[in-house]
């Protein structure tokens, strides 16, 4: 429903630490006839709000009590989608300069409100923005549920209108040519964009194109134009450490993130991307030292992240400290209930408890980090379950938990050798030459066999096989298309079947969401094309 | 703490206070005090500004922007706060330009509390598409400037109908932070039946 413009059907929240600008702004809400306002001092008392209702608009003021600001507070809404696009964020200010350290853009408020400010700017800024919003509406709706050609194609309207939205039509267009897989298409649009006026997120989006198409030089020089043009533009500093990072370059990334910090020291990003790339590089007291940093800030903040405290326990085993890994461990399984059973966090306990020698409290916390479906973990934790695993002596457990990481990704050999590399940690030096060849030949023998089915006519089989695969390999994109393709393929030949059909569609999406590019997406596309106007073509 | 993170935080909790009142001087439509209390913050505003361009850390955040909304959202809350009559021309206004609103916003918000100091009725504030540039200009039927501040504004200048000067100069380093295809913003002082200010901005 579209926000109603100063109406007691619309709901507000009020967001700030001071006990008198907090009534202060409902008595401006008020007199512009927003009655239904509730209003919190703390972060910890607006989530419980959310708890009870939605909000249409948030007034946060940017300094806020307890370790964490207005810009943490709204990163925290998006990334965990509490609030959908429609709603509208207003940071209320003291001052200008914050608009730029923001890390993502789909993490930057509706707008900043310069305090003071009066009822009048309040309300013409809230009526421009509850226009803005309507005029969006189909755009955000689209966003939400990301699906990006349909992004397009409304963003494609507004821009031919070259009304006053045009600019945001095109920024969100852009965005959905990368997410839609568009890469060429994203890249000509932002060099068109960059020749109209030569803007930070265009030549942010620019970067992210070429990276995508595989520039990587290119990208990496376009960041560097944008940090020399807006040092404050977090998200260059972010994108660039990235792209150190895959091409190997990890004393860049670092080099990169560092000078991030310095001129963003409290985002918490920065300190987590520093502590992946001393991960990868197994500088663990370098990590010890990033995330101890985010816990510091975090700890008493409802916006505390479990997988930070995981990593740091991981570090700390890593570095020799296994009794101060289990301290730490202890606390954050006692402290946050929701996540008690959080398999990352139990599995990096059960190797600091072996290692600490307590094999029995060891056993306990493997238990739980492999109460859930082991093939519907990220591979990053379940890569920890496998360390778990291979630390408690249970070899066959840890290896299949490994094997179907390999067959995930069968291409992807910075995985691999991390995989070898547990194994070796864990003495089997034979095994971590021979596991990943192994699950990697299996994988193809898999599909050729399906090929062959396929060939000889067995479609259904075919389809059968590779949906097998599909469901207990879901990272793999390759498995994945096949047999949704493999479905319809069945389906087109032999006569409809709504069951084939959604589940083609679902296999479809997920590899769609994985990686728009795949190139397998388009022939999946055709064959739908195909199926619609052969059983159509009957029915007319 | 140095004195220049003090100030900064003196600035902001100044700024929290001055809020606060406003907000009562509003709700009890009490004009002079609520103007005496916005033109002190935005002094304030203007001086961490100006702390900023010395410092070399003034950045442009430059978007696509609407001037009308600008425009009139600037007269909106300058005639609760004046018995003058401001009056905005939009009659040429583009529809989009590119520009940081905040510090534009600053520099114009200057500009006329300027101009109702020294207006005798008249204020007014036009946005015109002029060859490609934006033009933002504050007119008013005063006196107008003194000779010797006529003309393009370069380096800092020491007379101005009142104030330090930091106005001017803050005004000036805004107009060249907005710079594209080797054309920089600039502003221009004028008389014409009263002061003239013009703040220039390339597309």
């Amino acid at each position: 429903m579209p926000i109603l413009n100063g109406s007691s059907k619309t709901n507000v929240l009020i967001l700030d630490d001071l006990p008198e600008m907090r009534s202060s702004l409902r008595t401006q809400l008020g007199s512009l006839g927003y009655t239904n306002v509730a209003v919190s001092g703390t972060v910890k008392d607006a989530l419980e709000q959310f708890k009870q209702r939605g909000f249409d608009i948030i007034l946060c003021d940017f300094y806020l009590a307890g370790g964490t600001d207005g810009q943490q507070f709204l990163e925290y809404l998006r990334t965990r989608k509490i609030i959908s696009r429609s709603t509208l964020f207003i940071m209320v200010t003291a001052e200008k300069g914050y608009e730029s350290v923001v890390t993502a853009a789909e993490c930057l408020p509706d707008d900043y409100l310069l305090k003071p400010f009066t009822a009048d700017t309040l309300k013409s800024r809230l009526e421009r923005l509850i226009d803005k919003k309507r005029r969006l509406a189909k755009v955000d709706a689209m966003q939400d549920k990301g699906n990006w050609p349909a992004v397009i194609i409304a963003c494609d309207e507004i821009i031919a209108a070259k009304d006053r939205y045009l600019v945001d039509a095109m920024r969100i267009k852009g965005n959905a040519l990368i997410l839609a897989g568009q890469t060429a298409e994203a890249v000509a649009f932002y060099e068109q964009m960059l020749a109209m006026r030569p803007m930070p997120w265009a030549r942010l989006g620019l970067a992210k194109a070429l990276h995508l198409r595989g520039d990587v030089d290119a990208g990496k020089e376009a960041l560097q134009t944008l940090i020399t043009e807006s040092p404050k533009m977090m998200a260059a500093y972010d994108l660039l450490g990235k792209l150190h990072q895959e091409s190997g370059n990890h004393d860049e990334a670092l080099a990169v993130l560092d000078s991030a910090c310095l001129i963003s020291p409290n985002s918490l990003a920065r300190h987590r991307a520093i502590a992946s790339v001393a991960e990868e590089t197994g500088d663990f007291s370098r990590v010890e030292a990033a995330l101890t940093q985010v816990v510091k800030k975090t700890r008493n903040s409802p916006l505390r992240e479990t997988r930070d405290f995981a990593r740091l326990g991981n570090a700390l085993t890593e570095m020799g400290e296994p009794s101060k890994a289990v301290q730490l461990l202890e606390e954050a399984r006692t402290t946050f209930k929701e996540d008690a059973n959080n398999p990352l966090l139990a599995a990096v306990e059960a190797v600091a408890q072996q290692k600490a020698g307590n094999p029995a409290l060891a056993e306990q916390a493997l238990q739980r980090a492999m109460q859930g479906e082991m093939t519907k973990l990220p591979p990053e934790v379940a890569m920890a379950v496998a360390k778990a695993c291979l630390a408690t002596g249970k070899q066959e457990e840890g290896e299949g938990i490994l094997k179907n990481l390999v067959q995930s990704a069968p291409d992807a050999t910075d995985l691999h050798g991390k995989i070898s590399g547990v194994l070796r940690d864990n003495g089997l030096h034979e095994r971590a030459e021979a596991l990943v060849a192994e699950s990697v030949r299996e994988i193809i023998q898999l599909n050729n066999e399906a090929v062959r089915r396929a060939r000889a006519g067995e479609l259904s089989a075919a389809a059968e096989m590779l949906v097998d695969a599909a469901n207990r390999l879901p990272g793999n994109v390759q498995i994945v298309t096949n047999a949704s393709f493999a479905l319809l393929f069945d389906v087109f030949t032999n006569g409809l079947d709504p069951t084939k059909i959604r589940l083609a569609q679902q296999f479809q999406q997920a590899a769609q969401a994985k990686n728009p590019a795949y190139p397998k997406l388009s022939e999946i596309a055709d064959l739908m094309g195909r199926i619609r106007a052969k059983y159509s073509a009957g029915k007319a | 703490m140095d004195f220049a993170d003090l100030a900064a935080f003196t600035i902001h909790d100044a700024k929290n206070r001055l809020a606060l009142v406003a907000t009562r001087a509003e709700a009890n439509g009490d004009a002079e005090t609520l103007r005496g209390i916005l033109e002190s913050a935005a002094s304030l505003t203007r001086l961490l500004a100006y702390y900023k361009a010395e410092k070399g850390s003034l950045g442009a955040d430059i978007d696509a922007r609407v001037p009308a909304d600008l425009v009139n959202e600037l007269i909106v809350d300058l005639s609760k706060q004046t018995a003058l009559n401001i009056s905005a021309d939009l009659s040429a206004a583009p529809t989009l330009w590119f520009y940081d609103e905040a510090l534009v916003r600053m520099v114009l918000l200057n500009a006329l509390y300027n101009a109702l100091r020294f207006a005798e009725k008249n204020v007014r504030l036009k946005a015109v598409d002029r060859n490609h540039w934006l033009e933002l200009i504050v007119s008013d039927d005063g006196p107008g400037f003194p000779p010797e501040m006529l003309g393009l504004a370069h380096d800092m200048q020491p007379v101005s109908r009142e104030g330090t000067g930091i106005g001017l100069h803050l005004a000036r380093q805004v107009a060249a932070l907005h710079a594209n295809a080797g054309r920089s913003g600039e502003i221009e002082l004028s008389n014409d039946g009263g002061a003239v200010f013009c703040l220039r901005l390339p597309q």
